[in-house]
């Protein structure tokens, strides 16, 4: 089953006065428990794509469905209700509500969803010990390193156990080994759980840890190979 | 435009609807500030003068005590060529002679304690109102005729009308009993209730051959063409008068504590109330010039790093303040002025006013004034504080360090 | 519900994350709640001075007068029943205080100086209420009974007539055929009384006493009645003209003394009026402080809506964020006010603008009064134009589209 497809999107910006295509007949089927590369030089389209199917932005023309659910044409209020429910979200930086401790982030989304306070609890030590942070758990995020924060940030978005995780530049703002402890992070998470991964990059060393890796140019796809993990 | 103030400008325009808000502030309490202040001062000239105008005038000559007492025997000798001299000296004629006495007011069939003054009929109407107010008949023929004026509610009480007499009843000047009969010839309507139901006027020369007054009588109004110039005058008629006499000048201040301090009564609550509209003005501004500081931290740092000294730095955020200020005048003077001026041709009234308004000598429909004083005043103090408001942030950039500031986020 | 929680906590964080702005916004709101409860407190504090006073000249809350006397006070225009019918219908009514009692104008005369006062005939013991004058606190003594044939006069009457306590003075006024009745009285006893002018004015005799004076026999000119509270005159009223003829007026205080009345009403416009100045004047201060919670927010903001949380939540919490700053404020300034007016309970000396306070009615001690309802309306006000106020930063923060928010570059 396919977790992601995309169809014909067409997505155009105005930068100063010029037209900038950063979605340009985008096609593309991404199958459940796919780990995901998206690479492209910046401006190539990748964040678009990513922000098109995770219904942050909406596309010019084309279609996106998710588990087979159509979403480019959802009002607000159901998109959130698909994010806070299907999709999870890692951005480059600034992931996390700064008033809010590392256990206080991770349960946010719970909360909102509804979860009791003590399965939020059970759930939010458990997945933060699963990504290391055991014992960092009452840090608000100015008390973390870029990394311990970016482990918060990816604590948050599988917690709910989306079937779905997004993540942007994940590994920009970190150095080698944190960003090879991240990347193992999500590979161990892709196998463990089936849920599927799509990153966009430009980072060789996280390309090495796709299954499927697409390169973007110009807001077109101009290479798309499956490759096995090293 | 010079280049610091032209730096200081684009600045405030950085967050134009925080720069709005709190300029809003400004002229929101400047407008308000404007209004009253134009209202307080136009219904204090208001109630000074209808106060005054009736009978106290703007200074009296009496004898030493009677400001307090009001005793009968507290006279003035020799009063109406007193007066007649004070006249020709001053080369003014708003000055007039009266004595005053409580009698009791009898017609056919009913009886009434009333004031009843001694007036110089050709002079009285240069320093009361009263003369001029007569509704029906006419006011006193100089003279000693037997004629008396009296006030509308004291007519309908005494259920008297013109050419009807009047029994008066009282003790003169040495306590002996004194008693006339005179022909009403006019009645009177101030508006005033307490002066239409309580008094009564007949001529001077008269009054002082009821009441055993021996020339005497008890008070000589003095006016000056303007409140202003009533002290200048009074130094004169001091001066005239010398120190071998047994006499005293007392202003209108003296004449009428009430008013002064009801003034100031009135004055001080509305103080209190323009200070704290000023507070919460200056706190509105500290809190927005103390953001703008903050969060151009980094900013800072860098020119700082470039050799500015934070007392520049500091210059620039009253610049920044000064500005705004100085919008707040200009928008809140336009705004303000309009109104007021609109209102004090139109004026406007409040349910239950008219009553109270009543109570002060005051018209129901209130025309605020505006002046230069009224425009200015407030908005200049808002201004001031609103200045001294933004010296905390100002100061801050003292104790800013280059290096922590440039790294700031 | 749990989203209200999580709400909560992010506005609660969320405060003291600025916390200069917060302590800031706070000392301004504190200020002008207590400001608006301060004042009002001297406001009603003043008015009710004034209303005690006024009614304690009148006296009484409701008064029962000849159809003409208002207009025409003579002796003349007495009530039609007698005295003794009058307190037939009058007494074990349940009346808090009551009193008959002649009320004319009269000139009182010393051995030198003559003056107009308002002559009182009144029976002392039912005037002991009533009465302005403590009868406990006069120079000499006051009035024995209705026969009495001494007269009480002010100090400041007694002190322009030269006369005193012992002194003979002379009463003059009209009988019902306007024939002069005067007699010779004794000064028994000088009041003292918080208002000079009530000093000037009245003179107060035995009611019996006058009677003969006047030659009106077992008649009166009014009955005085006092109720429980003057704010609550009507159940009083009503009793009394169910026990009168309707050939007689029957007047409430606020009738009887317009200014009064007027006065109550315009300090309740005022008490109004206050509140929403001050609240304006704040809100610019509060809608800043939002529009810049706001603005540094946004991409915290977008990451939220990103996350999923609605749009209506993220105006939930800028709003719970401000209801949180109004009702600290407030809480800190009613704490500030009561601090103030509960020391100044016991009296403010104005003696220094007595005169004019005179002019405007009101005694030189100023007694603040802090009530309940005024409170409340202060508070409510606040918070209810507060959550008005910051409906459109709210607004506008939840407008935000998640992608431009997080994108969104300082």
């Amino acid at each position: 089953m396919t977790a992601v497809r995309c169809v014909d999107l067409c997505k155009t910006y105005r930068q100063g006065d010029q037209d900038v295509k950063a979605l340009d007949h985008v096609s593309i089927d991404i199958a459940e428990g796919g780990f995901v590369c998206l690479s492209a030089p910046s401006g190539g389209g990748k964040t678009t794509l990513l922000n098109a199917i995770g219904g942050l932005d909406k596309p010019d023309r084309g279609e996106v469905y998710i588990a087979g659910q159509r979403i480019d044409n959802l009002g607000k209020g159901e998109l959130a209700e698909l994010r806070l429910s299907r999709i999870g979200f890692v951005f480059q930086a600034f992931n996390l509500i700064p008033v809010l401790s590392a256990r206080e982030n991770v349960e946010f989304v719970m909360q909102v969803q509804g979860v009791a306070a003590t399965e939020r609890r059970i759930r939010s030590t458990e997945i933060l010990e699963e990504v290391g942070l055991a014992g960092l758990e009452d840090r608000r995020p100015a008390q973390m390193s870029g990394g311990q924060q970016q482990r918060v940030a990816v604590a948050r978005a599988i917690v709910s156990r989306p079937a779905l995780v997004l993540a942007d530049e994940p590994t920009a703002n970190l150095d080698s080994k944190t960003s090879d402890g991240l990347m193992g992070l999500f590979a161990e998470l892709n196998r463990h759980h089936k849920t599927t991964f799509i990153i966009a990059t430009h980072d060789q060393r996280v390309m090495g840890y796709a299954k499927r890796l697409i390169r973007m140019l110009d807001g077109r796809i101009v290479d798309d190979i499956e490759q096995h993990a090293s | 435009m010079n280049i610091v103030l032209r730096l200081a400008w684009r600045n405030i325009w950085r967050q134009p609807r925080r720069t709005c808000l709190t300029t809003g502030a400004m002229v929101f309490s400047n407008v308000l500030l404007i209004f009253m202040i134009s209202l307080q001062f136009a219904m204090y000239r208001l109630m000074i003068d209808n106060s005054l105008q009736a009978f106290t005038g703007h200074m009296q000559i009496q004898a030493p005590g009677y400001i307090e007492d009001k005793k009968m025997r507290q006279t003035v000798p020799d009063i109406v060529p007193l007066a007649s001299a004070l006249r020709e000296q001053l080369e003014t004629d708003t000055i007039a002679a009266r004595a005053t006495a409580f009698v009791l007011a009898s017609s056919e069939d009913r009886s009434y304690g009333i004031a009843l003054f001694g007036v110089e009929p050709q002079f009285e109407a240069q320093v009361s109102s009263i003369p001029g107010l007569i509704g029906q008949g006419r006011f006193l023929h100089s003279g000693d005729a037997p004629e008396v004026v009296i006030g509308s509610v004291l007519a309908r009480n005494l259920r008297v009308g013109l050419g009807d007499e009047l029994t008066l009843l009282g003790s003169g000047k040495d306590g002996s009993f004194a008693a006339a009969v005179v022909e009403i010839v006019g009645i009177f309507e101030s508006g005033i209730v307490d002066i239409d139901r309580n008094v009564a006027e007949l001529p001077l020369r008269l009054f002082q051959d009821i009441f055993y007054m021996d020339g005497s009588g008890h008070e000589v109004v003095v006016n000056a063409p303007e409140l202003g110039e009533a002290h200048e005058l009074q130094r004169r008629v001091e001066s005239l008068l010398g120190t071998d006499q047994d006499l005293v000048v007392h202003d209108w201040d003296a004449l009428q504590p009430g008013l002064k301090q009801a003034i100031q009564a009135d004055m001080s609550s509305a103080f209190f109330m323009y200070a704290i509209l000023v507070i919460l003005v200056a706190f509105s501004v500290l809190n927005t010039q103390l953001m703008s500081v903050l969060e151009r931290t980094r900013e800072f740092g860098i020119v700082m790093a470039l050799g500015l000294t934070p007392g520049r730095m500091g210059r620039l955020v009253i610049l920044e303040t000064a500005i705004m200020g100085v919008m707040g005048i200009v928008f809140g003077a336009l705004a303000g002025g309009i109104l007021t001026s609109w209102f004090s041709v139109h004026g406007f009234s409040i349910p239950g006013m008219a009553e109270m308004a009543a109570n002060f000598n005051l018209p129901a429909r209130m025309h605020p004034r505006v002046t230069g004083v009224t425009l200015f005043l407030g908005p200049i103090v808002v201004f001031l504080f609103t200045l001294l408001a933004a010296l905390y942030p100002a100061l801050r950039l003292h104790w800013l360090r280059p290096v922590e500031a440039m790294r700031a986020v | 519900m749990r989203t209200l929680a999580v709400l909560a906590l992010l506005a609660r964080r969320n405060l003291w994350r600025n916390h200069r702005r917060t302590i800031i916004m706070l000392g301004a709101i504190s200020v002008g709640v207590w400001a608006m409860i301060f004042m009002t407190a001297l406001t009603r504090g003043m008015v009710n001075e004034m209303i005690k006073d006024g009614i304690s000249a009148l006296p009484g809350h409701v008064q029962v007068h000849h159809p003409a006397y208002r207009d025409d006070p003579n002796i003349n225009n007495l009530l039609p029943a007698s005295d003794s019918d009058i307190t037939q219908t009058f007494e074990g009514a349940g009346f808090k205080a009551w009193a008959s009692r002649i009320k004319v104008p009269a000139v009182i005369m010393s051995e030198r100086e003559s003056r107009g006062v308002t002559l009182l005939g009144i029976d002392p013991a039912r005037e002991r209420e009533l009465s302005f004058v403590s009868y406990d606190d006069v120079e000499g003594r006051f009035l024995k009974d209705a026969e009495d044939s001494g007269v009480v006069i002010g100090k400041k009457l007694a002190d322009t007539l030269d006369t005193g306590v012992g002194k003979r003075i002379v009463l003059m006024s009209q009988d019902p055929d306007n024939d002069i009745a005067d007699r010779g009285f004794r000064v028994v006893g000088v009041f003292h009384a918080n208002m000079e002018s009530f000093e000037e004015t009245y003179v107060f005799a035995g009611k019996a006493t006058l009677q003969k004076m006047l030659r009106v026999g077992d008649r009166v000119t009014e009955i005085v009645v006092l109720g429980d509270d003057y704010r609550d005159v009507e159940p009083v009223y009503k009793k009394v003209r169910d026990r009168v003829n309707d050939d007689v007026e029957v007047s409430r205080w606020f009738e009887l003394n317009t200014y009064l009345g007027a006065m109550l009403k315009v300090m309740d416009g005022f008490v109004l009026i206050w509140v929403i100045v001050i609240f304006l004047a704040l809100s610019f201060g509060l809608v800043n402080t939002l529009v810049m919670a706001v603005f540094e927010r946004v991409r915290e903001i977008g990451l939220m809506l990103a996350l999923g949380m609605k749009p209506v939540n993220i105006l939930g919490q800028i709003i719970i964020e401000s209801m949180l700053l109004l009702i600290i404020g407030l809480a800190i300034g009613d704490l500030l006010a009561w601090a103030t007016i509960v020391p100044l309970q016991s009296g403010i000396d104005i003696s220094a603008v007595a005169k004019g306070m005179e002019m405007m009615g009101v005694s030189s001690i100023l007694y603040p009064q802090l009530r309940l309802e005024d409170v409340v309306l202060a508070n409510v006000i606040v918070l209810v134009l507060g959550f008005l106020a910051s409906l459109s930063p709210a607004w506008r923060a939840s407008r935000y589209a998640p992608i431009e928010a997080i994108t969104k570059v300082y």
